[in-house]
């Protein structure tokens, strides 16, 4: 990969261009020739999907009312595919761990010597390795989409896609910028897979992966009037899963649609901002103690 | 017999000893599966806010439900515990040909490829399964005959063994394809059927698919046959499910030995 | 060139390995370069057949030591995946002390072994003692005699000390060691080295040397080596095989290699100070001048003739008369075996 660190020096746009080219070209040519079963794999993954089908269903079977939280069982079933597709923007498989790594075994070095800033660096990475993963998957996703058409409502109105959009994109930044800063905690501790591993199992339950954040509505908090589902608005785990899929839906509207945007976007920028901070702080370290 | 015995105790105290000398490992890995557990014992127990029972007349109310959950629990921590980590660690040792060193030990093959490695962090889960399946139980109005309670671990063994089957398979796939990501990724979402009562699976798709993951691979009788005869009333009818119960586990171990030897003989080893 | 020569093998007085037109094929497919490539590899993958051992002969009896020798990708490492029955063959058959290997009976198993040099067979998280408490439970050791056994093993090799420590701390050298133990600890009546010494230091290769002849001659024990040091083979072995593409190019004792391999011999000569260059030079043979020292090549059969000659020239101190390094012939006869090859496939 070293030769493809040039691709974030500031060299010229035509060359930045260039080198971006065989970034991708290489990822793409790693997603073939080492996946030749990735798009079955991406099928595969709907799988579990199938199950929470049924079980909804069931529990819908067993209740007498039209809906559970606002979500009939169409809802649900769309609800769910759609997480998995937000879910492909907002995750970032690996990425804390191999920044933890390359701080552990002493890679991340070659970032304090080279002109290459590390954090632009990733986002080029992630960004190709991304555009890859669309193209292959785009396939099986329209498939399964396609199959389940008559689960989704109509489709919503402009303003509601555009709003769609700009969260799914932020979805990417958030969870990007949330990865690196977990990974940067590696300068500080040894063992950051244990962070990694709490920080999965709260994303697991609070970014709507699991379920609709909806049904914690009548979850009590202890504080009079405040459910959990209004605490987990405040947090930023909710935007990497939840919240584009409920837009779609039409859950979320109006000027509660453009504060949730206000909050994913503040919470994009501080996580930026702590990404930066904790690289700046941990090289210093890292340069002091010398690793 | 007994000379197996004695080689699986060895491996497992070797692997006890190396748990213990990295100790923060060890809990570390605890806590990660009782946390993944816990999760979804959160999530049954928000879905049972909104609803008295899984699927209209099935029976599958909360406490039942969590008798099934334990079961399943316990099934799978077992071979969590005695098969899987052996069974991915023989993709390593197809890459890197550590398979040839098995092959020259006078040892059943099998028996070595699939118990060598012991992962005692998955029993976690499976002593929570218990104490779970022991608050259910005792919650409940029902209470089950002798006769379900002699059939339960024999039924939690067939479990194990339909499980055990279908790892051994994968791991001969392995053997023949020389490496196995997806397969592993396989196992997990195939055994994801498993994992609620097989009453939910109805209707136009669900039918059919229930019908084959019952009889053509076995995933739907690993969990709701032991878990049934405990908590749903033991009727005559209940026999019939045992009886499939035991011959899927009888025909899961016969077919994957058959599948695994083959396997082996077709073994063309890493080049050096 | 196929040779077998059966003075080599005469202490034979009951072979243990034999094996008969051998033979063992794989298919490999084409892992193609390049983005275009590898979308027309996902419909349509190409593959080719490869001969890796093709019809060895080969016996091997009792107490012999022998070394298979060959560059890399020649079939050695193949052979006795063969012979230890890792693998089933294509074609021939072969037995190793009564047993057909690849139907890898426990009868069989129990009384060989094998020992891959670059590949580790001790658990790696604990001392190497706990591995060889789990062999004498796979092997059926007799409790008093494996302590016996292991004793005596760990002491030839002074690692005594090192059984109790986790293999993963240990060098590479001593966990070589340790894995000759674990591999001797049933008494095996034959012994497969797979490169027992790559890797290692001078010093550990010369401990492993005089270990395995130690415990090859106490024990009469058969040993086929794979190995690419000579000095493996000089200080080991008396037979020798060479195999190059799948085949037994030569088969005979390490003497005769060098004797009929050999047209040279390197003559060494010392003088006061550095000589006339041309002087030498009139004897016609190649020669190397490393200031008061020159280094010739003389054919053997002319050795008697000009020796006298040269050492007649003014102001010789010394001389010394010796063969071409193992090395260098081994070399030789593997590269004219491959300009042979390109021949034949030109005329072809």
């Amino acid at each position: 990969m070293s030769g493809s660190l040039e691709a974030v020096r500031p060299a010229g746009p035509l060359q930045g261009l260039r080198t971006w080219w065989t970034m991708l070209k290489i990822c793409l040519e790693e997603r073939l020739v080492y996946r030749g079963d990735f798009a079955l794999g991406t099928l595969m993954r709907f799988l579990p999907i199938v199950t929470q089908v049924f079980l909804w269903t069931a529990v819908f079977g067993a209740t007498s009312r039209g809906d559970i939280a606002g979500y009939t069982r169409n809802d649900i079933v769309a609800y769910y595919l759609l997480t998995m597709l937000t879910r492909a923007f907002s995750s970032m498989p690996g990425l804390a761990g191999g920044i933890a790594r390359s701080v552990r075994d002493g890679s991340v070095k070659k970032f304090l010597i080279q002109p290459v800033d590390y954090v632009s660096f990733l986002l080029a990475a992630r960004v190709a390795h991304k555009l890859v993963y669309y193209a292959v998957a785009a396939i099986p996703f329209a498939l399964v989409f396609f199959l389940c058409r008559s689960y989704f409502p109509p489709v919503p109105d402009a303003t509601t896609i555009a709003a769609f959009l700009l969260s799914l994109a932020l979805s990417f930044l958030l969870g990007f910028f949330m990865e690196v800063t977990l990974g940067m905690l590696g300068f500080w501790f040894m063992e950051v897979s244990s962070i990694v591993f709490g920080y999965m199992l709260v994303q697991y339950l609070l970014s709507g992966h699991m379920f609709p954040i909806d049904l914690l509505k009548g979850t009590p908090t202890g504080i009079a009037g405040v459910s959990l589902a209004d605490v987990v608005h405040w947090l930023p785990f909710e935007y990497t899963a939840y919240f584009s899929s409920a837009v779609w839906l039409g859950k979320v509207k109006g000027a509660q649609l453009v504060s949730s945007l206000a909050i994913e976007a503040g919470w994009v920028v501080v996580m930026a901002v702590a990404c930066r901070v904790a690289w700046w702080r941990g090289t210093r370290r890292y340069s002091a103690f010398g690793g | 017999m007994a000379r197996y015995f004695t080689i699986f105790l060895t491996f497992a105290r070797a692997c006890l000893v190396r748990d213990m000398t990295f100790r923060a490992n060890f809990i570390l890995e605890c806590l990660t599966s009782l946390g993944w557990m816990s999760m979804n014992l959160a999530f049954y127990l928000l879905v049972f806010t909104f609803t008295s029972e899984i699927g209209k007349g099935t029976g599958w109310s909360k406490e039942p439900f969590f008798a099934f959950v334990a079961t399943g629990l316990i099934i799978n921590s077992v071979v969590q515990a005695f098969f899987m980590p052996s069974a991915e660690e023989l993709t390593e040792m197809v890459r890197t040909g550590g398979l040839d060193a098995v092959l020259v030990q006078p040892l059943d093959a099998q028996f070595l490829l699939s118990m060598h490695r012991v992962d005692f962090s998955a029993l976690a889960n499976g002593a929570v399964g218990v104490g779970l399946l022991a608050w259910a139980m005792s919650r409940m109005d029902y209470t089950p005959p002798a006769v379900a309670w002699l059939l339960y671990p024999l039924l939690l063994l067939c479990g194990v063994a339909i499980l055990y089957g279908l790892v051994i398979m994968l791991a001969a796939a392995t053997i023949l394809m020389g490496r196995n990501q997806s397969l592993y990724d396989f196992w997990f979402y195939l055994t994801n059927f498993s994992r609620y009562p097989a009453e939910i699976y109805s209707g136009p798709w669900g039918g059919p698919l229930r019908m084959i993951c019952t009889f053509v691979i076995p995933i739907l009788l690993v969990v709701n046959v032991p878990a049934r005869v405990i908590a749903q009333p033991f009727t005559g009818e209940s026999w019939g499910s045992v009886a499939a119960a035991v011959i899927a586990a009888v025909v899961a171990l016969v077919v994957s030995r058959v599948v695994f030897q083959r396997a082996l003989s077709r073994y063309r080893s890493a080049s050096s | 060139m196929h040779n077998t020569d059966p003075a080599a093998a005469a202490p034979v007085a009951e072979p243990i390995i034999r094996v008969e037109g051998l033979a063992k094929e794989y298919r490999v497919f084409d892992k193609p370069e390049g983005l275009a490539a590898s979308v027309r590899a996902l419909f349509h993958r190409t593959s080719r057949v490869v001969q890796a051992v093709k019809g060895v002969d080969l016996t091997v009896g009792r107490g012999e030591f022998v070394a298979l020798l060959g560059p890399n990708g020649a079939g050695k490492t193949t052979l006795l995946k063969l012979l230890s029955g890792i693998i089933t063959p294509t074609r021939g058959t072969a037995t190793v002390l009564g047993h057909v290997p690849w139907e890898r009976a426990d009868d069989f198993r129990r009384r060989f072994a094998l020992v891959m040099g670059q590949r580790n067979q001790l658990w790696w998280d604990l001392p190497a003692a706990e591995s060889f408490r789990l062999h004498q439970e796979i092997y059926r050791i007799d409790p008093a005699r494996f302590e016996k056994t292991r004793d005596e093993l760990v002491d030839l090799l002074g690692v005594r000390k090192l059984i109790l420590q986790p293999v993963r701390e240990l060098s590479l050298g001593e966990r070589m060691k340790l894995e000759l133990v674990a591999a001797l600890l049933h008494e095996p009546e034959v012994l497969f080295l797979d490169e027992p010494t790559i890797g290692l230091d001078v010093v550990a290769q010369h401990t492993i040397h005089e270990f395995l002849r130690d415990v090859q001659r106490r024990r009469w024990m058969t040993v086929v080596l794979t190995t690419h040091y000579m000095k493996d083979v000089a200080a080991l072995c008396e037979r020798v095989v060479v195999i190059t593409r799948g085949d037994i190019l030569y088969d005979g004792s390490l003497a005769e290699i060098v004797d009929r391999f050999t047209t040279h011999k390197i003559v060494t000569l010392d003088f006061d100070e550095a000589p006339d260059r041309s002087v030498i030079a009139r004897f016609g043979f190649p020669c190397e001048f490393r200031g008061p020292q020159v280094v010739l090549r003389i054919d053997r059969s002319r050795i008697a003739d000009v020796l006298p000659g040269i050492l007649g020239s003014a102001g010789v101190r010394d001389v010394s008369v010796e063969d071409v390094p193992l090395e260098e012939i081994v070399a030789e006869l593997f590269r004219s075996d491959a300009r042979a090859a390109a021949v034949a496939e030109a005329s072809r």
